[in-house]
């Protein structure tokens, strides 16, 4: 049996028209480009941006978001990272720390024209407590609902319910909204569903677009209070759920900036034409925590033996750009000890601690969970199998999904022999660390599960509130000796900031603290 | 024909029902513990416990489905514990997206796998043939999310021709929204430019979301084309001396074609829900990928109201399909 369909059209016609089909799909080369004195600076991210409210979002993207669109107090810069002034054109402090007067600069207005007043800082501060969301658990326990007062229309006084060191540096993520616009849309959740979607800023910038799960799109905001700054007219924070893609898109000239990229993309990077890497090391530490209350692990000689048995080469060389922890703060934040003696592979060691444990000859069966689908987790996990496996230990290796990681954690009982754990700092201040991974009031939490210690307990909290500098060193160095003495982590890897960048892009400085939260008033492209 | 319209739309409303509770029961049941995840890492158990009651996690799940089932009656699907969006503005962002693309790769599988199966049947072991066949296992057989990063490679990392992803260009402003499908808004603006360049960024992702069922129709639409061609009817054309063409296109195809729609019908569910590795390699803002978040994550109302959703859009394509029938094939009655 045959058919003849489509007679008469000859193969030459077919051909043409798909040449002519295809030169259709042609990409117009105006796509990318630049468009009538636009300067749009394209970041590319996987993290969505769900929620504009300053006092409840928080995780990179939503810092990116909020620290381009509103004011804090004050900013920070520099790396080490310091406070620098932002709204507060100056401020000072009584020596034990309690009191801190800001001024404010007269020439900050917010987007409505406004000028920004002390009431707006008192009222922000007061939202943020009141609420306990977002950021607010940096000034919980430290600034009360009376603790701040506006002295005039200028000036702000803060008197602390205690001596707070990292005080200024947790400043810059405390922002600040304006009271008339909120107070106008207060509806019955203290303003929560309108800030939701609405600014109330006076930041460089104001959101043009938002579109879920694909782009935001802010823009410069005309006759901005800021001096100076970059040449943007507007910045886009673009979806891009693949890191290759995000890479390719860098490649392509799609996007100036690519903030989640792998230690892979980084080599593949590596002598391209027009793209520039950064790979700074960052307040961000991976570790393994030990169940150092229930368990074979709660015996101190067998997380010794096992701190000892680790392959830490193994453990750097699958982390790609990162550098090896010493002790349980990271590299170049105040206080840390780069001479502090820690563990580092010697199996005659690990042999020697394991035969003073309770099971000296090994032949037990550990469990290790790791967040189902992170292939760097799994990585180390199998690195920590094989190390285990030198002083007969077994590992059965769990994959989880987060939710279950975290409820595992309320308790001794249902948490793991060991947790594999991400830390990165939110401010600049080895408290921040500190306080988050080792002070006993975390306990049940997914940061501190289960170590306790008081005497680290009770140096931790020194830490906090001592104000001179010198004795915070001093303290720190002797809080970070005490946990390694106690070996409830298997301290792992600093991870090295990755951050493609286009050559075009200028006035980029790197901060160790919410690096790829980017701040983009300073630059041009 | 109205009556089994009714009584199909009836029925509608306890399969939902049943959907929601079923969905409800596993998301709640399931371990885990999403709200001291959504509180942060620095919540007290306290403040744990506020969290829950905020969002109503407190009562018995019997007086939480009952709220739930409330605020679905006024088009409320709930709000997400993580971000505090609701979940019915989610929905709306992200639907017309994934239906966009699976409305698109529905038409090319459609368009290229009915004609080519039936020209696989009419040329059976010939060239025709051979060719569906390779091409059909090759479909079958290649995951859509390295397909699309082959894609990718050439048309637009190679080639140069075509975008690597997203719905439209991102420093330009899309046509103003009025389906949520890009492509008709921008018919409805009157922009053939808008159109075209929208096209282009959905070639690629529709094209990979396309090839498993345009294999499945293909050879589907080949079988029961070989079936129907051997019916006594058709012998009976053959012997009257019909032309070949008239005797396939209007007698055989319009019989065969039937049992091809219900894979149609099927395929439209498996692919909205299925849509996850698409969007992901394509930077396609759908559901799928909202879907998927929320499944890690536990978070119940986006969980729920995603399969609330496409439930129901399953249910009501196979209830077009149902309708077709009678469209393609007059003798078939509704009862």
């Amino acid at each position: 049996m045959s058919m003849t369909f489509g007679k008469g059209i000859s193969r030459r016609a077919i051909l043409g028209a798909a040449g002519a089909g295809l030169a259709g799909l042609t990409l117009p080369s105006h796509v990318f480009a630049q468009q009538g004195g636009r300067r749009i600076l394209v970041i590319t991210s996987n993290q969505d941006i769900p929620n504009f409210d300053p006092h409840i979002a928080t995780g990179y993207s939503a810092s990116f978001l909020l620290r381009n669109i509103y004011d804090s107090l004050v900013r920070v810069a520099g790396n080490p990272p310091k406070p620098v002034p932002a709204l507060a054109a100056s401020w000072t402090s009584t020596a034990d720390g309690r009191e801190f007067v800001f001024k404010l600069d007269p020439a900050a207005k917010f987007h409505n024209g406004k000028t920004v007043t002390a009431e707006d800082v008192v009222y922000s501060f007061n939202r943020a407590i009141r609420l306990n969301k977002g950021n607010a658990w940096m000034i919980q326990g430290v600034v009360g609902p009376q603790s701040v007062s506006a002295v005039d229309a200028g000036t702000v006084k803060f008197v602390l319910l205690k001596p707070f060191a990292a005080f200024l540096q947790v400043l810059p993520w405390i922002w600040i909204v304006s009271k008339a616009d909120v107070e106008a849309n207060l509806g019955t959740d203290d303003g929560q569903n309108w800030l939701r979607t609405n600014i109330a800023a006076s930041g460089p910038f104001k959101v043009r677009r938002a579109e879920a799960g694909n782009l935001y799109e802010i823009e410069r905001v005309e006759n901005a209070w800021q001096n100076g700054g970059g040449n943007l007219t507007g910045v886009i924070w673009r979806i891009t759920r693949e890191t290759a893609n995000q890479r390719m898109a860098l490649q392509r000239g799609e996007a100036h900036i690519a903030v989640d990229l792998t230690s892979e993309d980084m080599d593949a990077l590596k002598d391209r034409p027009g793209i520039v890497r950064v790979l700074e090391p960052e307040y961000r530490t991976f570790s393994i925590k030990m169940n150092t209350m229930k368990g074979p692990l709660a015996d101190l000689e067998m997380r010794k033996a096992i701190s000892y048995a680790i392959n830490y080469q193994g453990i750097l060389d699958a982390a790609g750009y990162a550098d090896l922890m010493i002790g349980p703060l990271p590299h170049g934040i105040l206080g840390h000890n780069p001479q502090l003696p820690v563990y580092r592979t010697d199996l005659a060691k690990a042999k020697e601690h394991l035969a003073k444990s309770k099971t000296p000859n090994g032949g037990i069966k550990l469990t290790m969970a790791h967040v189902s689908g992170l292939e760097q987790q799994r990585r180390w996990a199998l690195i920590l199998l094989d190390s285990l496996k030198q002083i007969n230990i077994e590992l059965e290796i769990k994959p989880m999904i987060w939710p279950d990681m975290v409820a595992a954690c309320r308790s001794p009982e249902t948490f793991p022999d060991f947790f594999p754990v991400y830390q990165t700092a939110n401010y600049g201040d080895p408290d921040n660390i500190a306080f988050a991974a080792y002070h006993s009031s975390r306990n049940g939490n997914w940061q501190n599960a289960v170590y306790k210690n008081p005497d680290v307990d009770a140096l931790i909290e020194q830490g906090r509130t001592e104000m001179d500098e010198a004795k915070r060193v001093a303290i720190y160095r002797q809080m970070q000796e005490k946990v390694v003495a106690d070996a409830p982590d298997i301290f792992g890897v600093l991870e090295k900031r990755r951050l493609g960048m286009s050559d075009k892009v200028k006035g980029f400085q790197f901060v160790p603290v919410a690096s790829n939260a980017i701040e983009c008033f300073g630059l041009s492209i | 024909m109205l009556r089994f319209i009714l009584r199909r739309l009836v029925l509608l409303i306890p399969v939902l029902f049943g959907l929601t509770a079923l969905v409800f029961a596993i998301a709640r049941l399931l371990p885990g513990d999403p709200v001291a995840l959504a509180a942060g890492p620095n919540a007290t158990p306290a403040e744990i416990a506020a969290y829950g009651r905020e969002f109503g996690l407190d009562r018995p799940l019997l007086v939480q489905y009952g709220h739930y089932l409330a605020g679905l009656m006024r088009g409320d699907f709930g709000v997400s514990i993580y971000t505090r969006r609701p979940v019915s503005e989610d929905l709306a962002a992200y639907l017309p997206a994934t239906l966009e693309l699976v409305f698109t790769a529905m038409l090319i599988a459609i368009l290229i796998g009915i004609p080519a199966g039936l020209a696989a049947a009419v040329w059976r072991g010939r060239w025709p043939d051979y060719v569906s066949r390779v091409v059909a296992l090759g479909s079958i057989s290649m995951p859509r999310f390295f397909l699309g990063l082959l894609l990718q490679l050439l048309f637009a990392m190679w080639l140069g021709w075509l975008p690597l992803g997203g719905r439209y260009p991102i420093i330009e402003d899309p046509p103003t929204l009025v389906t949520g499908f890009l492509t008709i808004d921008a018919l409805i603006a009157r922009d053939l430019t808008a159109y075209f360049v929208a096209l282009q960024h959905l070639a690629m992702p529709a094209i990979a979301m396309s090839l498993s069922p345009l294999a499945t129709i293909m050879r589907m639409m080949r079988a029961s084309t070989l079936e129907v061609m051997q019916q006594d009817y058709v012998l009976t054309e053959r012997a009257l001396g019909l032309p070949q063409r008239l005797i396939v296109l209007k007698y055989v195809a319009r019989n065969a074609i039937s049992s091809t729609l219900t894979v149609i019908g099927l395929y439209f569910g498996w692919l909205l829900g299925g849509t996850v590795l698409v969007e992901t390699v394509f930077d396609w803002p759908g559901l799928g990928l909202y879907a998927t978040k929320a499944v890690i994550t536990q978070d119940f109302m986006p969980v729920i109201g995603v399969t609330l959703l496409i439930g129901t859009l399953f249910v009501l394509a196979n209830f077009v399909i149902d309708l077709l029938y009678g469209v393609i094939n007059p003798k078939v009655r509704y009862e």
